[in-house]
Order: C-alpha cells, then sequence, then structure tokens
C-alpha cells in the first residue's frame, strides 16, 4: 500500500513537472515579442493564408484564401488601398462616370505587361470581362457582374426577343406600347433590350403567369446574348468603356476584385483548362508564379515585367496552404512564417496573446454574424416574438465572451463605413421619431428584457414577470422552434450562450442543433429550418449595399423569407443617386425598415484578429483582410519594426507606404482637379 | 497455392467496384454538394454550374459515365481543385504518407518486436513490467495529444525540430514518433503474449530436448509462431498507415492522402472520393492478401487449398 502511494506521489511530481514545462513554454511574456524573433536574412515573405486554393483562376475561386493570392498574381483596373481596401489607380490611372452614372470610362496605362511581355490593353479587359460572365466557365462569382449591361442575360444564357426586324425593348413588355422607337440590334448605347430564356421550356413557364410577355414572345424570333452583347467595349487600345444597366456607385470598389483580372487570352485558347499549370501560366500582376507543390507550399515571385515592378518590394511570397489553427500558431511561434490570416489566434489563447502588443492585430472587420429566422413559419412569424428573441440576447455581454467581436444590433457592420454610420445615427434618430419610438427605447436595442417581454405579451403569450425586467414566457411553443448552426467551436459557443440568454431572459428553453456545413447550407438556403439559424456574411466591395442587398428581391440570399417590394424600391432609388450623402440617407431608411421587420438578429461585427511579425511592414488589418502584396515590405532595420500596432490603423502612418499610395493616386486626383476646373470654368461662363 | 492467389487477386476487382458504386451511393444520399457555399447562387448560375460537371443528366446515366471511367482507370477531375485529375492528386499525395507510414511501421516494428521478445523472455522482470507500462501508456495517449506534446517541447521550448510542414529528415522526426507510439505499443503487447505462448508449447520443448542452442530455438522455431499475431495485425495496419493517418497529417500538415480524403468528404468532392476509396480498398485487399500468404511460411500448419 505504502508502496503503491509512493508510486503515485512519484506520478504526481512527474505530471506537476510536465505541466511546468508545458506553461514554461506557452508564458514566455517576458520577451517583448512571442517566440522567436530574429531579422529575417531575406526578402521573402512566409504567409499562410488558409486552405489549399481551389484554382489559380481569378475568374473561378471564391474563397478568400485564394483571393489574397490571386491579387498578387493579375492585376486589375483598380487596386485596394491597403488600409481602406478603397480603390486606387492600378492598370486605369484614371477613371470618370457619366452623369447618369450608367457608364464608366477607364483611361489604361500603356505600360501594363503579361508575365510573358505582352502588353495588356484595354481589349484584354474586354475579353477577360467576356470570359468571367460566359455559361460555359460557370463561375459562381458571375453575378458580381450583374451590374453591367446584359450581364446577367448572356450569363444565365438568355435571348434577345426579335419581331418583325426589330428586337422588343426591356420595357414593352411591361408598357406595350408600339410607338417607342425600336432599335435594330441591341447595341450597347441603345435602350435596354427585352431578353427572355433561350430554353423554351422555361420561357413559357415563365410566360405563363405573364400575359403581356406572353404577347411579347408569341410568334417572336429568339436571337441568343452574345458576348459582344455585354456593356464592355475597348474605345481604343487604352480606353475602357463599361455600360452598366443602371447606376451603381459602388462599382468602382467593385472592381478590385480579383473577378475583374486581365487574363491573357492566347495562353488560356491554347492550354484550355491546363492554362493555370505552373508551365502554361501568364500572369499579369506585381508576381508572377514561382513553384507550385500543392497542399504544401506556392511561391510567387516579383514579376519584372510588371508596370510597377520597382515599386514592388517584395522578391517573392510563399503562401503555405493549412486549416489548423494551433499548426499555424505553432509555424508563427517557431519563427518560421512571418505572417498568418484573419481568426487565425484561437478563442481560447486570446487572452494570452493579446499582451504581444506588437503583433497581435484586432480591428473591426467588413463582415458580421447573425441569426436568421424562418419568418414563414411560426412562432417566428409574429414580428413581435422576432423582436422579443433579438432585444433578449445581451450583446454587450456577448462581446466580453467572444473577445475578439464588437457588439452589434444594425444589419452593417460597425467600424467599416464611417460615412454611412453618420448618415445613419441621423437618419435613424428622424425615423424612430416618427415612428414614436423613445431615444431611450432604441438605445436599449442592445438588450432590453423588460420590453421583450412586453413584447411577447403583445403577441398573445403569458409573461410572468421576474427581478430585473425578466420574465418566464409560460405557453410560447419552444418545443417548435430550434436554432440551428454548422459545427465549429465557436458557433457551438455562441448558441449556447443565447439559447442561455433567452432561457434567462425570457424562460424560454429552445434547443440548439449543429450541422456538418454542406449539410447546413442547403437546409438554411431552402429555408427548411423552424425558428433560427446561424449566418455569417463577409463584403464583397466596400459599401453598405454589400450587406443590405442580401434582402433584395424576391429570391434574395437572406434565408429568411423575409421580402418587401418597398424595400427593393428603396435600394433602387438609392443606387441612382448620385450624390453620396444622399444615397446613405436612402440605404438607411431601407436598413431601419428591415431592421423593424426583425427578420435577423444581428449579433457581431468579426474582428480580424491575426498576428504578424514586426518586421512586415505595410501590411494592414484592413476589413476584409486582403493585402495588395505591392505595399508589403521587410524591415531589416530593428528600430523602425512596428510597434503597438493596435494603432497602425489611425494613431501613427509609415511614410514609405504612404508615399507610395500618394504617387499612385496622383493621376486620378489630378484628373478629377482637372474636371473639376473645367466644369467650374463652364459654370463661370453660363453665369 | 497459385490458384489461391488468383482467386483472391480476381476478387480484387468486383469488390472495389461495389465499394467506388456502395460510396457513389452515400456520397448522393449526403445533403449539399461541391459548389454550394454561404452565399446561395442565382439559380442561373447554379444551371451553368450543373450543367458543366453533367449534374443536369439523369442519374444511371452519370453512374455509367462514372463506372466507365473507373474501369478505364481515370477518375476524372476533382471537382475542388480545378485542373487537377484524380489520379495525380492520388499520384503526388501518396508518397507524403507512404514514406511516414512506412518509416513509422519501421520504427514500430523494431521497437516494439524488440521490446516485445525481451519482455517475454524475462517475464516478470524489471525491463517487462517497465516496457509494458511504457506500451500501455503508448496505447492509451492519442496521436492527437502525443503530437502536439512533442511540438511544445521539441519545436517551442528547446527550438530544435520545426513543429510542422515538410522538409529535410528533420521534419519527419517527430510526425514518425507520434504516428509509431501506438503501433509499436500494439506490436509490443502481441509479441510478447505470442512470444509466452509459444515458448511453453510441446514442439519448443521438443526442440530444446534435441539439444538445440537457445539462439536457434528462439529465432527458428519460437518466432516465427510467436508473430503469427503480431503479423495478422500489422498486414492490415500497414495498409492503413500508408493511406495516411488524419490526426498526424492535420497536426503537422503533411500534404498526405488521408488529410486528402477528409477534405474531400467535406468539400463533397465526388471524383477525388471515389478515387481514394478505390485506390485504398484495393491497397487494403492487397496486403491483407499478402498477409494471408506469409501466414503459410510462417507456420507450416497453415496450408492453403
Amino acid at each position: 500500500m505504502t508502496r503503491y502511494i509512493t508510486g503515485g506521489r512519484r506520478a504526481g511530481l512527474a505530471l506537476i513537472l510536465l505541466s511546468l514545462i508545458i506553461s514554461g513554454c506557452s508564458t514566455q511574456a517576458s520577451t517583448k515579442y512571442w517566440g522567436k524573433v530574429t531579422e529575417p536574412n531575406d526578402n521573402v515573405l512566409r504567409y499562410i493564408t488558409g486552405s489549399e486554393p481551389e484554382s489559380l483562376d481569378p475568374q473561378f475561386v471564391t474563397g478568400q484564401p485564394e483571393a489574397r493570392i490571386l491579387i498578387g498574381l493579375y492585376t486589375r483596373l483598380v487596386e485596394f488601398e491597403p488600409k481602406t481596401m478603397a480603390p486606387i489607380p492600378e492598370m486605369a490611372t484614371n477613371w470618370e462616370q457619366s452623369e447618369d452614372g450608367t457608364v464608366y470610362t477607364f483611361y489604361l496605362r500603356k505600360n501594363g505587361k503579361f508575365s510573358n511581355g505582352d502588353p495588356i490593353k484595354a481589349q484584354d479587359f474586354v475579353w477577360s470581362f467576356q470570359r468571367a460572365l460566359s455559361p460555359e466557365l460557370a463561375s459562381r462569382y458571375g453575378f458580381l457582374g450583374y451590374d453591367i449591361k446584359y450581364a446577367e442575360a448572356y450569363n444565365s444564357g438568355q435571348a434577345f426577343v426579335k419581331k418583325g426586324g426589330k428586337f422588343l425593348r426591356a420595357d414593352d413588355a411591361d408598357a406595350a406600347s408600339d410607338d417607342q422607337a425600336q432599335p435594330t440590334n441591341c447595341g450597347i448605347n441603345e435602350p435596354i433590350c427585352l431578353t427572355v430564356s433561350s430554353d423554351e421550356e422555361t420561357r413559357n413557364k415563365a410566360a405563363a403567369d405573364d400575359e403581356k410577355l406572353k404577347a411579347a414572345i408569341e410568334g417572336a424570333e429568339f436571337v441568343p446574348v452574345k458576348p459582344e452583347n455585354i456593356g464592355v467595349e475597348a474605345a481604343d487600345d487604352y480606353t475602357l468603356k463599361i455600360t452598366l444597366k443602371q447606376s451603381a456607385p459602388y462599382f468602382v470598389g467593385l472592381l478590385t476584385h480579383q473577378f475583374f483580372s486581365a487574363l491573357h487570352r492566347a495562353s488560356i485558347e491554347k492550354w484550355g483548362k491546363d492554362w493555370i499549370k505552373p508551365e502554361h501560366i501568364v500572369t499579369s500582376g506585381p508576381f508572377k508564379l514561382g513553384e507550385w507543390k500543392p497542399y504544401d507550399e506556392m511561391t510567387i515571385v516579383r514579376d519584372p515585367n510588371y508596370w510597377d515592378a520597382a515599386n514592388v518590394h517584395l522578391d517573392g511570397i510563399k503562401f503555405y496552404p493549412m486549416d489548423e489553427q494551433t499548426t499555424m500558431m505553432n509555424l508563427y511561434k517557431a519563427g518560421r512564417v512571418d505572417a498568418l490570416y484573419n481568426h487565425t489566434v484561437p478563442a481560447a489563447w486570446n487572452e494570452f496573446i493579446r499582451q504581444f502588443k506588437d503583433e497581435y492585430l484586432l480591428q473591426p472587420e467588413m463582415s458580421i454574424e447573425y441569426y436568421t429566422f424562418s419568418v414563414k413559419k411560426p412562432p417566428v412569424d409574429k414580428v413581435e416574438v422576432r423582436r422579443a428573441f433579438a432585444l433578449a440576447v445581451d450583446r454587450e455581454a456577448l462581446e466580453k465572451y467572444r473577445k475578439t467581436v464588437k457588439r452589434l444590433v444594425n444589419f452593417t457592420p460597425e467600424g467599416i463605413f464611417p460615412e454611412y454610420e453618420k448618415v445613419r445615427k441621423r437618419v435613424f434618430s428622424e425615423l424612430i421619431k416618427k415612428e414614436g419610438i423613445s431615444q431611450e427605447e432604441w438605445n436599449d436595442r442592445m438588450f432590453d428584457p423588460k420590453h421583450a417581454c412586453e413584447l411577447m405579451e403583445k403577441a398573445g403569450y403569458t409573461a410572468k414577470k421576474q427581478d430585473g425586467g425578466k420574465c418566464t414566457v409560460t405557453d410560447f411553443p419552444a418545443d417548435k422552434m430550434t436554432l440551428t448552426y454548422n459545427t465549429s467551436e465557436s458557433n457551438k459557443q455562441v448558441a449556447e450562450f443565447v439559447q442561455a440568454q433567452w432561457k434567462q431572459n425570457l424562460g424560454i428553453e429552445v434547443q440548439i442543433k449543429n450541422m456538418e456545413w454542406k449539410t447546413f447550407l442547403p437546409y438554411r438556403s431552402s429555408i427548411e429550418y423552424t425558428g433560427a439559424a446561424r449566418a455569417g456574411w463577409v463584403g464583397d466591395f466596400v459599401d453598405p449595399f454589400t450587406f443590405l442587398s442580401q434582402f433584395y428581391t424576391a429570391q434574395n440570399d437572406s434565408s429568411t423569407g423575409w421580402w418587401d417590394r418597398k424595400y427593393d424600391e428603396m435600394l433602387d432609388s438609392a443606387n441612382k443617386t448620385a450624390d453620396p450623402t444622399k444615397r446613405f440617407e436612402l440605404l438607411a431608411e431601407a436598413e431601419f425598415m428591415m431592421l423593424q421587420d426583425q427578420p435577423v438578429i444581428p449579433l457581431a461585427t468579426s474582428g480580424t484578429s491575426w498576428m504578424k511579425k514586426p518586421y512586415v511592414k505595410g501590411m494592414y488589418p484592413n476589413p476584409g483582410t486582403m493585402h495588395p502584396w505591392k505595399f508589403v515590405y521587410i524591415e531589416q532595420d530593428r528600430s523602425k519594426w512596428d510597434k503597438a500596432v493596435d494603432g497602425i490603423m489611425t494613431d501613427y502612418t509609415d511614410p514609405r507606404v504612404e508615399s507610395q499610395i500618394k504617387a499612385l493616386m496622383k493621376t486620378q486626383v489630378d484628373f478629377e482637379a482637372a474636371k473639376a476646373k473645367q466644369t467650374d470654368e463652364k459654370e463661370d461662363k453660363t453665369d | 497455392m497459385l490458384k489461391f492467389i488468383l482467386k483472391r487477386l480476381l476478387i480484387i476487382i468486383p469488390m472495389a467496384l461495389l465499394v467506388v458504386t456502395v460510396t457513389w451511393g452515400l456520397i448522393r444520399i449526403a445533403p449539399g454538394n461541391f459548389y454550394s457555399t454561404e452565399r446561395k447562387l442565382p439559380p442561373a448560375i447554379e444551371e451553368n454550374i450543373r450543367k458543366k460537371y453533367g449534374l443536369d443528366k439523369p442519374w444511371y446515366v452519370q453512374y455509367g459515365t462514372m463506372m466507365g471511367n473507373i474501369i478505364r482507370l481515370d477518375f476524372g477531375d476533382s471537382l475542388k481543385y480545378q485542373g487537377q485529375s484524380v489520379n495525380e492528386i492520388i499520384r503526388r499525395h501518396f508518397p507524403y504518407s507512404a514514406t511516414i507510414g512506412l518509416l513509422a511501421y519501421i520504427l514500430a516494428l523494431i521497437i516494439g518486436l524488440f521490446a516485445g521478445i525481451v519482455a517475454a523472455l524475462k517475464q516478470n522482470s524489471a525491463f517487462d513490467y517497465g516496457s509494458m507500462a511504457a506500451a500501455m501508456l503508448g496505447l492509451s495517449v492519442p496521436n492527437f495529444v502525443l503530437g502536439p506534446i512533442l511540438v511544445l517541447f521539441f519545436s517551442l521550448y528547446l527550438y530544435w525540430l520545426p513543429p510542422a510542414r515538410w522538409g529535410g529528415p528533420l521534419y519527419l522526426i517527430m510526425p514518425v514518433v507520434t504516428l509509431a507510439a501506438i503501433y509499436a505499443a500494439y506490436i509490443a503487447r502481441l509479441t510478447r503474449a505470442g512470444m509466452l505462448e509459444v515458448m511453453r508449447s510441446d514442439y519448443i520443448r521438443t526442440a530444446r530436448a534435441k539439444g538445440l542452442d537457445e539462439k536457434t530455438v528462439l529465432l527458428k522455431h519460437g518466432l516465427r509462431g510467436g508473430i503469427v499475431p503480431v503479423v495478422s495485425f500489422t498486414g492490415p495496419a500497414l495498409a492503413s498507415l500508408l493511406a495516411g493517418t488524419v490526426v498526424v497529417e492535420k497536426v503537422f500538415a503533411i500534404p498526405g492522402l488521408g488529410n486528402m480524403f477528409i477534405q474531400a468528404v467535406l468539400n463533397r468532392d465526388e471524383p477525388l472520393i471515389l478515387g481514394i476509396v478505390a485506390f485504398l480498398s484495393i491497397l487494403i485487399m492487397i496486403f491483407n492478401l499478402a498477409v494471408d500468404i506469409s501466414y503459410g511460411f510462417l507456420d507450416p500448419r497453415i496450408r492453403y487449398e
């Protein structure tokens, strides 16, 4: 017996020793940096961008891991500004838009080159855009180009309607008036022609419920929409004209997306699907493909043919594809990678990692987390019930619990669109007055159990009052409602938190259910679920519309079943407004209207949460974690390393990056100034 | 014997096709598809994709095309990784898994056999207790615990070994040890048990009575019978080691086939799933056959009809 105890003590001692070693490994906070930080001996960035890239075809991929690689490999008309992600000149030195906002003209620089030395001309962009939208490519991101005239019609394989040698106009189907001037071809500059499905069956089905359409297509000839019909044309070798179907003030920002890259026609046509192979690929960006060992390492190297190669600081970038957070953190700590992508710091480590102030980057992201309601199914078909559930979640407590997110009660993220937020605040305070909501009640939307209980009563349920404004709703059919989320540790934590909140504040115990990602997606998007489901949304471009468009059109992507024609009209009229403030006002009104119906519970604006070694400079925790690589450099001089990176976005600037941005911006700034002067002169003359 | 081998080899083909068919059915039943993302696709775009990948055709046409391809040993292109054929992916990633698998297998055999034989011969000695306790530990510490502990100590505390990825021999040490631990432990216990049983049997007593020296008794008579249970364990074990082990590949970010397989399932990458399933099932059947054949050499009592 004694011997046994001694053995046990020994084992205990060994365990303590082991845990000491382990804790010794993880609490080296006495040094300034986390793990190994030594002066880099080359000019190559080692970066983890996430999973293995699906492809190197920028028009095919949809994921962020790929996007980060591809913006290094391909040039677009405009590039991201490294901090704000606003569009700055890239292949286009300057651009302008028509008065009605539907035609954009881009003036291209003449020294653009592909990696094989071929010049990049306006025709290359025309062909690239046509390819991006072709039904044969079947790009999942095809809809990104749908603002362009006939892009959707071409991408969906539609056809023009020809009758008596003339094409029908889009408004013919509505107005059915014969006296309008009818175009003899559906050119880019002519009024929009009517397009219908090329497939007879689909076409007849659509016409079955639409008398006017039926009359329009009867006895007509159908001419398929061709790539050259799309509103993208080269006025000359270095002038690109893009015509939209209606004005879209966010359009230039959208063109920063890799979907709108310049691709090399000859090599793609020659090699077919193999064009992305390292031995065939021709790229157009600041870097070209070096070595590619799938699932292991991809190297891109500075391309001497790139027009701005002199201002590309890195010799190359090594991307290591990886999924495991812990493994990435280990490599970072061991000094084997220089920077990580967003959300890589595991939640449990956050408290500890935060103390490395020169390395940990936490800023708000252009991405939100929320729960959707299945608004057509009881018991959440009543707006009072939905609002009660939304009000019964203490978002401040959630923020503290999650550590990397910011509380959210509106649908557009906080801290990303400062101008819009200013306008929205004003518009909302006007609107609540109109609706008879007190400012106090409005401010309490973050968490208001008392009001939640009142709403439950208003919805016809019995709420027994408890202390602190809480209540117990006795007759709520909780069994008819589930909170479904896709399997992940952090989603589970949030679901359990919200479940507990509803239990505490409303006395309602909702079941939570998790599902594998690919099983969950169709389940949610077809609104099979009852109650609530988890959702997240990452903006595609820096404009509130990228969030608000989720509820746009009857077949919208909100996974809630919510739709209001008035909401569509509000967004349309906003996008037709040229004045930015005015436009934001209209968008804010639409957001208010949607929020009043509460088809979703906004929970949080995500945070970037990633790390970089202090010698990596020109890389910022911007809202989309998109790094225009030509601004990134490695600083050998220790005294110039980044410090206190919490303030990297606001407190200090990097003169090297600033001057680089300024030099790039110059062409557009000068162009706008010259234009403004011209307009002033004209006005003076007319005065 | 030859007839037996031929028969078994011939069975592998229909078996593999059956496995592929069942897998294909299971993928079809599983909800979700390879192109779904957070964003719901506009119907026209979904239609484009379905047309491009032939998903708009009836199921029997799709099944026929798939089977036709497989019989020609062409699994087609991955749906997730554009322009990469399944054959190419397997060819590229199998060597990673096979390298660490084979090294782990050899390491496990060396440690396991040595510890098992010595423990059996010196039954109830300090070595016996010590090695069997270590084996017990090896069996009960899962590799997703052992791997990170090794990383913590050797990579993040001592900075001796790289914490992950593929590279020179230094990169192999921790994954191989992590992978080998549980197999070494199992082999040690099996060897010890097998040896103990055999060393007490009549024919060993006969061998000793014939005056053979202890070395011959042990290596020629004892070991051959003693390791039969080890062989029946290590045959399939080798197949699964070579095929890639998800946990170790994930922890050490090794681009092996095991990792690929899991990703393929999560991505609903049908051709890749089918390709890997077919490849692995054939691999496992061949190894099982090899094990069955080796019995005949190890144990003269086993005969093939």
